[in-house]
């Protein structure tokens, strides 16, 4: 795409870096047909490539933004199924960071749009003031249903997320066995109050599998959240506090360096580890190679199941953070598989539940109708259980499915001596299948039918 | 076609489909314009969005009363061929991907789909899998986005034993141009019951389903497709062979295996770039500033980056388990083992080598995105493709390949082919990586695409698909004769020229 932007405007970073993205996008079009609202509203406005020419368009002029253009960018998931599609491996998140950024400096919002997207910068990346909202919100909950858009949704995760166990206290866990490596286990901010119990499944599975786990207190929110409402200089001021804070962390293995910081909530995940390009220096380079994925550090480890929990049926539903953002797809299916259960691909993987970071708070009407779609597509696999490697995802998909949703390194705790995770507590699971399948090694792992269920004859 | 015309069609239009059935925005008008072939932009007068087959028949008679030319397409993705874009310059475009997009019936039992224009690879794959993943379609190695029923009229195909997507096609529903309705094969019979139409070809009368493909004659707005019990096991092979010329080594190999069917799938026969190309940029691009192709060394660094060979081909076996498989496996070793020039490659290493990632998900009916890597091998999207075949003989295909490397080579391209190979026939997917932002480039590649329609039709070669830009040429291509005969059958059935003037030269 040819591009005008004045040398004035180029001597800005930003500019330069969203010139460079914008020219390399050719309009092949593969983007529309994964991108969820494109698919749901047919707006060419609301497809990758419609949003990339508006982008163009804003930055080119400079100054505020016009209304609709504003209102398309808003209703993107960034959940960049379009990067993965996109023949020309534009640059779309990165695009989209800057849009936000010009958005937020440049544009006077509604007051209500205002006071509610303040509310989450300000809340949600600081455990402490997150219980507080949460214990307030919880007075909302029996109105939830009756409160409109936003406030309903807001009363819902609140409704959702109450009860969050706590996560494991900090400190420095020692292996369970022969130590084989030294790992940092991220606990972040939202996943810190509410994902407290997959903190402490994936803390039981890596010193059962050989990890010392350093739990740390001074770290807090990636970045992540600010950075997709257009905050870039929160989202940096909070990276910076992250860097310093693991600074000796990623030191030298002889001086108590670890070998990996595992993250469990993947929305993190990628934000953790692309801080190699955020301004931080070598350091922020030194972090963001060391994170990994919890399923991609236990690949990487081997999984040792004990033979207690029978080969369920589970359906994989894969996070667009993990798929699209990290490009992280087979080491969770070879884990879950590792661990003994019987792997389901769940249709239209691709496609974003909905969640979507604070997106199912800000649109929670596209939210809904892409997490409908989506639960429908886990139910019609008829799995016993579900799988994700996400909180978001976690908590979209168990409003909008029948199936019981856990997280991914719930399951392989359980399948290594671990507790029954608490989503299945009491719950009656088919007997399972008993035939091995093999590995297929396409890029969407293939479920055959059981014996006796096929078409033909092979 | 005048202006007062347009405005009187896209006013009755308006009327049968209501106001989300038309769109002329100029931000939608100049998608509709864009393209990857070496000639500019091709802007339509706007954009009609059908949601039923009655939708068509009233833009289709519209058409007619205002001499309006239409210019169908379904999901818009044959990129390197046309994508959206019109035959012509002002011509409508019938988006019937749009809100045609539904798969009418999935029949478990007899193993066929019944879809509408807009229905993907992805989207039947994505609703084969959530009905237990028993049924296998037949994909492509393209865009998992690229419509069933576009890619099968086109004569599109693919590598398992249902490769052929017209020839596996059944029953079809067209709107002819006068706006009537006619359906194909069984469905003939004018009965409100039709028990065969997606299940028999050939019973009573002429085959007509033929005269829809690669023409302008209706508009197809439904189609049956057959689909292949999913096969428990499915093993890939893989050999790497080291030099240029091992190619007519390695068609007179398959031959005999496809002969005899004991390979099941079609054999994929890439050369380097091909494999490698879809992996990362040419590493020599910049430095030539696109004027030169890639050099030896290039391709041999590339060839060592990835573990590939000058040629490699891939195939498969289907089976009840891998131990079943494994019989057969050792069989086309040892066949192919024959002159001691092959590297095997196994199904479980393959993945390894991510080019070959696409060749396993082929065979096995899973849509991928890993071929379109291609279009990322020069900068500025140019993308045309050449699909001429040779006859499977090792000598031809050998004297085929120098042809068209060195005219690749004079006109500054790399040269990047898969022969997809059957027992007869090899399809001999070229592809022309340019940068459409340069005119020199733009004008290169065009003239290489000429050149070498002209060289392999001089050797009694023809194409088979072709970009939009070539249609007028190729047909130019052909007898007199048949040249008549496509224009009487337009006439026929579309008297008054309305749907694609210009597609496959006809009209």
């Amino acid at each position: 795409m040819q591009t005008s932007f004045s040398a004035d405007q180029l001597r800005d970073p930003a500019i330069a870096d969203a010139d460079r993205v914008l020219r390399t996008c050719v309009h092949y079009g593969f983007c529309t047909a994964t991108c969820p609202t494109y698919v749901l509203t047919r707006d060419e406005n609301d497809s990758p490539r419609g949003r990339i020419d508006l982008i163009r368009a804003m930055l080119e002029r400079g100054g505020a933004p016009e209304p609709p253009t504003v209102h398309h960018l808003d209703r993107c998931l960034s959940c960049l199924g379009c990067q993965t599609t996109c023949a020309a491996k534009v640059d779309y998140a990165r695009l989209i960071d800057v849009a936000r950024a010009h958005i937020e400096s440049n544009f006077r919002r509604p007051l209500g749009d205002r006071l509610l997207r303040g509310f989450i910068a300000r809340t949600l990346p600081h455990p402490t003031r997150l219980r507080v909202a949460l214990r307030l919100g919880g007075f909302a909950r029996p109105f939830a249903r009756w409160l409109p858009g936003r406030l309903g949704a807001m009363a819902e995760l609140a409704s959702d997320r109450a009860r969050a166990a706590p996560g494991p206290a900090a400190g420095v866990y020692a292996a369970a066995g022969e130590r084989r490596s030294r790992v940092l286990l991220a606990t972040g901010c939202v996943p810190s109050v509410l994902g407290g119990h997959v903190h402490a499944a994936a803390l039981r599975v890596l010193r059962r599998h050989g990890c010392e786990v350093v739990v740390d207190a001074d770290a807090g929110c990636c970045g992540a959240l600010s950075l997709h409402l257009g905050r870039e200089r929160e989202a940096r001021e909070l990276a910076r506090a992250n860097i310093a804070a693991w600074a000796a962390h990623a030191g030298d293995r002889d001086a108590g360096g670890v070998d990996a910081i595992v993250v469990v909530t993947s929305g993190c995940g990628t934000t953790l580890k692309d801080y190699g390009r955020w301004p931080g220096g070598e350091a922020a380079a030194r972090q963001g190679a060391l994170v990994r994925d919890v399923t991609e550090w236990l690949d990487a480890l081997g999984v040792r199941p004990d033979g207690s929990v029978p080969r369920y049926r589970v359906a994989y539903h894969d996070a667009c953070s993990l798929q699209h953002g990290q490009r992280v797809t087979e080491a969770p299916r070879r884990v879950l598989s590792a661990a003994g259960f019987d792997l389901h691909e769940v249709p239209e993987r691709h496609f974003c539940c909905g969640s979507a970071g604070t997106f199912h708070l800000l649109q929670p009407e596209l939210s809904r109708t892409l997490g409908k779609r989506k639960g429908g597509h886990v139910d019609a696999v008829g799995a016993d259980i579900a799988a994700a490697g996400n909180l978001g995802c976690i908590v979209q998909i168990n409003r909008h499915a029948a199936t019981p949703i856990v997280h991914t390194v719930e399951l392989v705790d359980w399948a290594t001596g671990g507790p029954r995770p608490e989503a299945l507590a009491g719950m009656a699971l088919r007997a399972p299948r008993t035939e091995a399948v093999p590995p297929a090694h396409t890029d969407h792992p293939i479920s055959p039918p059981a014996a006796g269920g096929d078409v033909g004859v092979w | 076609m005048n202006q007062t015309s347009l405005e009187s069609f896209f006013s009755d239009v308006g009327r049968a489909l209501g106001t989300a059935g038309v769109n002329r925005s100029a931000e939608t008008v100049r998608r509709y314009a864009e393209h990857t072939m070496a000639c500019g932009d091709i802007v339509p007068s706007g954009v009609v969005y059908p949601a039923s087959t009655a939708d068509v028949q009233a833009i289709v008679r519209a058409a007619g009363r205002h001499g309006v030319a239409l210019y169908p397409v379904s999901t818009g993705h044959n990129i390197g061929l046309g994508s959206k874009a019109a035959a012509r310059a002002g011509q409508v475009v019938v988006d019937l991907g749009y809100r045609m997009n539904r798969i009418l019936e999935i029949h478990d039992k007899l193993a066929y789909a019944v879809v509408e224009p807009g229905v993907s690879y992805q989207m039947l794959y994505d609703e084969l899998v959530r009905r237990g993943d028993k049924l296998m379609l037949d994909v492509t190695s393209g865009p998992p986005q690229g419509g069933m029923i576009g890619n099968a009229l086109d004569k599109g195909a693919g590598y398992t034993p249902y490769f052929d997507h017209f020839g596996f096609s059944c029953g079809l529903e067209v709107v002819l141009g006068n706006g009537e309705v006619l359906r194909t094969g069984d469905g003939a019979l004018d009965s409100a019951t039709l028990a065969n139409w997606h299940t028999s070809k050939y019973s009573f009368g002429p085959i007509l389903d033929g005269v829809f493909a690669q023409s302008n004659y209706g508009i197809v707005t439904r189609m049956g497709v057959w689909l292949l019990p999913r096969p428990p096991v499915v093993r890939s092979f893989h050999f790497t062979f080291p030099d240029d010329s091992d190619l007519g080594t390695i068609v007179d190999l398959c031959r005999p295996l496809k002969m005899s069917n004991f390979v099941p799938t079609l054999f994929r026969v890439a050369n380097d770039l091909y494999l490698c190309g879809s992996e990362g940029e040419s590493p020599e691009y910049a430095a030539s500033g696109g004027e030169r192709s890639i050099s030896d060394e290039g391709r041999r660094a590339l060839r060592a980056k990835h573990g590939l060979g000058a040629w490699t081909v891939s195939g498969a076996f289907y089976g009840p388990s891998v131990a079943a498989t494994e019989p057969m496996i050792q069989r086309v070793r040892e066949h192919f083992g024959q002159g001691g020039k092959a590297t095997y490659i196994d199904h479980a290493d393959a993945p390894r080598h991510a080019a070959l990632q696409v060749a396993i998900n082929a065979f096995s009916g899973v849509p991928s995105l890993g071929e379109l890597g291609l279009l990322k091998w020069r900068p500025g999207g140019g993308n045309l493709w050449f699909l001429p075949g040779t006859p499977m003989d090792g000598a031809v295909a050998n004297e085929f390949q120098t042809i068209c490397r060195r005219i690749y080579e004079a006109h500054g391209l790399d040269y990047m082919v898969m022969n997809v190979c059957g027992p007869r026939f090899a399809r001999g997917l070229h592809v022309l990586a340019f940068n459409r932002e340069s005119a020199g480039e733009r004008a290169r590649a065009d003239a290489c695409y000429r050149a070498m329609s002209e060289a392999v039709a001089g050797r009694g070669v023809f194409v088979g698909r072709a970009p939009i830009q070539y249609h007028d040429h190729h047909m130019a291509q052909t007898m007199a004769s048949y040249r008549d005969t496509c224009g009487a059958i337009k006439s026929a059935l579309d008297p008054a020229g309305v749907i694609a003037p210009g597609r496959y030269g006809i009209g």
